[in-house]
């Protein structure tokens, strides 16, 4: 009994957070399937007055 | 004129200051002006662009702007 | 202390800041891989390395390069580290002119030495270094050969150039400098020099920034009075801007007279191998089978077979040893449950297609390292002029067959505002690797004959529609005339098996990581959803909330031929993540044990309704990470909120279209 609930815990609990995660990096635009992620620094671009 | 240069041709840009501003730009920056030497390398079916070689880099362009570029055969 | 890392395009900056900082950057063959700034630390720690998108000159055209002036305006530049092409000296000093100007210590890397020997050109680098006054040092960037000497000469080495004035521009230009110069002293930390030299070049970016500290009109009566000077004088000067290109060029000129040997010339490989790809005739042909190539070998000879493995370990020992471990554990039945239907079935749904993804980034790889990329946007132009489009546009699309967010970023390297708008909004519809898993399924269940015709299709079928819509944004939402085309062709390079496999297993990692993360937890909720219902917990599936979510939608799939819940509710996850799709469907059509997936979808689908689905997932909706690079990228929330309501739109035109008129015809 005590295990279903340790697993089943751990299961939502790591769900949730991968989740919240997720959306919020990728709400950023920066995708998990893409490595510019790690060193991205593109606030800095918002700037640039487009012609 | 370079519109009428075919695949091999070489010659010498006398003349680039018919071509859009951006393009001459971009071409400058490539290092082509006036006195630059080139060589049509190939040229695309149905009107596409044409690759010049300048000093041992090859480039892509239009061919309604390469047609602008005046040059003289060598 | 903030180190620079700066130089024409595609001459080896990413791979040398890969070797200096021992990080893993994004590298390829073509112009404009890097397209904005990234950071890394050297190895030794001696500082942060910037590294910059490639440029011509200090002077940007398009918004990459804007990346880099901006930077020099606006951010601490401690020490400058300009990367040279040996083989391209004369038109890389340019630039190293201009940075020279900007007056902070530098240090120049004479990067492809091997490639200008190949050539026939010889550089006497410490000649080169006394007349530009700065320490030059030889490298081979891709193999890494000079890199120690370069940290060491850069940890040890600070000086200012030895040279104060490299570049006399003439008597009216230097008294213009001058006079503008006493003007701003005091007034900003740049170089006075430097900022003159770069307004009277027409550099927006500069004078935006001069416009702060002088009033626009008396900047522009410096530019105007200077340009009316020189045309007094000398009648063929043509711009502003290209008098002072002409007096670089000339102390070009001698600086390479009195450093550069040329011994003998040989024609490259490179040219024969672009006599043939780039053939009148047979450009478009060999694209083409390249591109047909790639997918026999992702869903026929090689991707399919090794995905059939993965699945047989997964459903057969994996499953099976899980189930012994619950039992040991006495798990109740809704843990149970939970792991089997919903974590194995989502996750292990996903991470069947590894093979064939990775198939697919190895191919990208080889793509982008080769310098076929630039060959292809040459062949495309013709076509891609004729939608008001240039031929650059297809290096993002490509790059969006990987992933459709770094290639909307690579969209940067357009010149012009408006075709860089339409390859954002038209490089969504380019099938992203997330998507196949779907086609694989799918293929595998209703076209098990032509997999990989069936799956170019689409892909041909996405190109045509960006194509299309391209045309009709031109002629209506996006009209204007001016569209710029000149690109570069690298000379081609034989890939490294070392760097190929990096650059696939960088883009691959990606997938693996997700679905270790996102689609663990999509799983998760999905199963939980279909479990959970209004009468309370293990209902049966078709009276779970997510029936009831899908049964809203549903109706609406009706007409395009797969009008089930089941369908609606994996479209919905799929917003969040194409993956999500096909662990949603695996959840939903959960199949205890051997009989497979693929054969219970006949049940649900038939083959045109299956085809059907399959263009409706191509198109109908950019993911969330593309929504918002799109947000970020255009900076409009109009754009964006376009580009999600035109592809729903499409899809489902389309989709009608195909599944209707396929009825018509008498398909099934």
């Amino acid at each position: 009994m005590i295990a279903n609930i340790i697993i089943g815990a751990a299961i939502f609990g790591y769900a949730t957070w991968a989740l919240v995660k997720f959306v919020n990096k990728s709400k950023k635009g920066k995708c998990a399937a893409c490595d510019l992620e790690k060193s991205c620094s593109s606030q800095s671009q918002c700037g640039i007055p487009s012609k | 004129m370079f519109g009428s240069f075919k695949v091999g041709d070489k010659g010498k840009i006398i003349n680039i200051s018919k071509v859009g501003r951006l393009v001459q730009r971009r071409l400058l920056d490539l290092g082509i002006t006036e006195g630059s030497e080139v060589c049509v390398k190939c040229v695309m079916p149905f009107g596409g662009p044409v690759m010049i070689e300048s000093c041992g880099q090859c480039i892509g362009i239009r061919r309604k702007e390469a047609c602008l570029i005046e040059v003289e055969r060598v | 202390m903030e180190i620079a890392l700066i130089g024409n395009p595609n001459t080896g900056k990413t791979s040398l800041f890969n070797n200096l900082t021992g990080s893993y950057e994004y590298v390829g063959n073509w112009s404009g891989v890097t397209v904005e700034k990234k950071v890394g630390v050297f190895k030794n720690h001696i500082g942060r390395l910037i590294d910059l998108p490639g440029v011509y000159s200090l002077n940007p055209l398009s918004k990459d390069e804007g990346v880099v002036t901006t930077y020099f305006l606006e951010e601490p530049v401690d020490r400058l580290l300009n990367i040279l092409d040996a083989s391209q000296l004369e038109r890389n000093l340019h630039l190293t002119l201009q940075l020279l100007e900007y007056e902070k210590p530098a240090l120049i890397g004479l990067n492809m030495v091997d490639v200008a020997a190949n050539r026939g050109i010889q550089i006497d680098t410490e000649k080169l270094s006394q007349i530009l006054g700065v320490p030059v040092v030889p490298v081979v960037a891709r193999s890494g050969k000079g890199c120690d000497r370069l940290i060491e000469v850069i940890s040890t080495n600070s000086s200012h150039s030895k040279v104060k004035k490299h570049v006399y521009y003439g008597k009216e230009v230097e008294d213009a400098i001058t006079k503008l110069s006493i003007e701003l002293t005091g007034k900003t930390d740049h170089s006075p020099r430097w900022l003159a030299v770069q307004l009277f070049e027409e550099n927006e970016y500069v004078k935006n920034y001069l416009s702060n500290i002088l009033e626009t009109a008396k900047l522009e009566s410096y530019i105007s009075d200077l340009h009316s000077l020189l045309i007094q004088d000398n009648d063929h000067v043509k711009s502003l801007s290209n008098y002072i290109y002409l007096k670089r060029k000339e102390v070009i000129e001698k600086i390479l007279e009195a450093s550069v040997r040329k011994v003998s010339t040989v024609v490259p490989l490179s040219e024969k191998i672009d006599a043939i790809v780039t053939n009148r005739y047979l450009g478009m042909p060999i694209f083409l089978i390249c591109m047909y190539l790639m997918f026999m070998l992702t869903f026929d000879w090689l991707g399919t077979p090794l995905s059939d493995v993965l699945d047989g370990i997964l459903t057969g020992p994996v499953t099976i040893g899980v189930e012994k471990l619950l039992g040991a554990i006495h798990a109740s039945d809704f843990i149970h449950a939970l792991i089997i239907e919903g974590l194995i079935a989502g996750v292990g749904g996903v991470l069947v297609f590894v093979p064939q993804i990775f198939i697919l980034f190895f191919f990208i790889s080889l793509l982008e390292d080769s310098g076929y990329m630039a060959r292809v946007a040459l062949v495309m132009d013709r076509i891609m002029e004729s939608v008001g489009l240039n031929g650059k546009a297809f290096i993002p699309m490509m790059i969006g067959f990987g992933c459709n967010v770094p290639g909307i970023m690579a969209a940067r390297t357009i010149e012009t505002p408006r075709e860089r708008l339409m390859t954002i909004l038209l490089t969504p519809l380019m099938s992203c690797s997330a998507r196949l898993p779907v086609y694989a399924l799918f293929v595998g269940a209703f076209f098990v004959g032509h997999k990989a015709l069936v799956v170019l299709s689409l892909y041909v079928l996405g190109i045509v529609v960006a194509l299309v819509l391209a045309k009709i944004f031109t002629k209506t939402l996006l009209k204007s005339e001016t569209s710029l085309f000149v690109i570069e062709l690298p000379p081609y390079r034989l890939p490294q098996i070392q760097s190929l496999w990096r650059s696939t297993w960088d883009k691959g990692k990606g997938f693996v990581r997700k679905a270790g993360t996102f689609i663990f937890a999509g799983s998760v909720f999905i199963w939980l959803l279909s479990y959970a219902g209004p009468e309370g917990l293990k209902v049966d599936m078709d009276n779970s909330f997510l029936a009831a979510i899908g049964n809203l939608f549903a109706p609406i799939l009706e007409p395009i031929g797969f009008g089930t819940w089941q369908a609606a509710a994996s479209l919905i996850t799929g917003f969040l993540a194409k993956e999500a799709i096909i662990s949603t469907m695996n959840i939903i059509y959960f199949v205890p044990n051997d009989a497979s997936l693929q054969g219970l979808l006949s049940h649900y689908y038939t083959p045109l309704a299956a085809y059907s689905f399959m263009v409706f997932i191509l198109l109908y909706i950019p993911c969330l990470a593309t929504t918002a690079t799109i947000y970020k990228e255009t900076g409009s929330k109009k754009w964006t909120m376009f580009s999600i309501l035109y592809a729903l739109f499409i899809a489902y035109v389309l989709c009608l279209i195909i599944y209707q008129g396929g009825k018509l015809v008498g398909l099934v």
